[in-house]
């Protein structure tokens, strides 16, 4: 499966905003097949910060571990923000 | 002279340069500069004759100029009236849409690196206000929010709790708000218990000293100053203390 992440927006800065895509992308998370990759579209995507991506890359890596990856994440603010993510 | 130009707005739509120097403050060879450069364009008989400014341009370049006086002088105002429509976003969805318009405004001007990571600078500031004052607003609630093109700097600011109270939530030992401003920007902490979160500042902070741009960003009595190569960060006692927050994003440097 691809999200492609501009169907939420081209701005992704607050929680709730990345808390609403999360709960309603539920439904189709929930036909994901058990092997199935999850594949992060970042395509378009020109605005993105740790309090968007904490409501739903968060919880989608928690669910899906080592099943999701990410594609076209070289804009500035989206590396960026990968980068403090994947901080401990 | 500021408030010649408010009251009395002149009677003829073009103002000499040198008029115009005085009444903003600035001189006539930097409003010269501004012209070859763009940033205020002067109107012209012809390509040599005297350079005139529209009402309308002075009027906006005198708001840019005082956005930062503005914002800090809401911030710690005692009591506080909401700031003009065009400078307050009360909810988050104002503050997105203007988020937005500001985006547009610096995609004409900037790079992408600049729109994409200015854009998230701010909008992470400032979604931190609702974050942590949501119900919690000590009297006027949102964000004042206001940028200048020109002088390439953005403003926010809330009368919010403050960073010390809020962390306060899940650090009782912090003391002052120099210590928890530090702490802001230097450790991954969330006052937003039990949400295990906090990376907003210590994002801004690594964009900030990764790129030519430029942060204040004042707390209760404490500020701190960030550019691009800064390692460490270093907390001052500010002149003045504000209710909440105020940020100044610069970002001069723009190729």
């Amino acid at each position: 499966m691809t999200i492609q992440l501009k169907k939420f927006g081209i701005t992704l800065v607050s929680r709730p905003s990345g808390k609403e895509a999360w709960l309603a992308f539920q439904p189709v998370l929930g036909e994901v097949s058990e092997d199935e990759g999850i594949i992060v579209d970042f395509n378009d995507v020109m605005v993105l910060t740790p309090s968007w991506a904490d409501e739903f890359l968060t919880p989608l890596y928690k669910r899906f571990r080592n099943r999701v990856k990410l594609h076209n994440a070289d804009n500035p603010s989206v590396s960026a923000t990968l980068a403090i993510l994947a901080k401990p | 002279m500021c408030i010649d130009l408010i009251a009395k707005p002149m009677q003829s739509a073009l103002t000499s340069i040198g008029k115009t120097a005085q009444m903003l403050g600035i001189s006539i060879d930097t409003l010269r500069r501004w012209d070859l450069a763009g940033r205020l364009k002067s109107v012209r008989s012809s390509p040599r004759g005297h350079r005139y400014y529209l009402q309308s341009d002075i009027e906006q370049v005198f708001h840019e100029k005082h956005i930062v006086d503005w914002a800090q002088q809401w911030a710690a105002a005692h009591r506080a009236m909401e700031p003009v429509s065009n400078m307050y976003c009360q909810t988050r969805d104002v503050f997105q849409a203007r988020l937005e318009t500001f985006q547009a405004g610096l995609s004409r001007i900037s790079p992408l690196t600049t729109v994409s990571l200015i854009t998230a600078v701010a909008g992470e500031i400032g979604n931190n206000s609702y974050d942590h004052n949501l119900g919690n607003w000590i009297d006027i609630p949102g964000v004042f929010f206001s940028y200048s093109m020109r002088s390439r700097k953005a403003v926010l600011a809330d009368r919010g709790q403050g960073i010390l109270r809020t962390l306060k939530r899940v650090r009782p030992e912090l003391v002052n708000a120099q210590e928890a401003l530090r702490v802001a920007f230097t450790e991954t902490i969330s006052g937003r218990f039990p949400e295990a979160r906090g990376n907003g500042l210590k994002f801004v902070r690594s964009v900030i000293v990764n790129n030519p741009f430029t942060l204040y960003f004042q707390t209760g009595n404490a500020c701190l100053s960030l550019k691009k190569g800064d390692r460490d960060v270093v907390v001052h006692q500010a002149k003045t203390t504000i209710r909440g927050c105020f940020a100044i994003i610069r970002f001069e440097d723009l190729s």
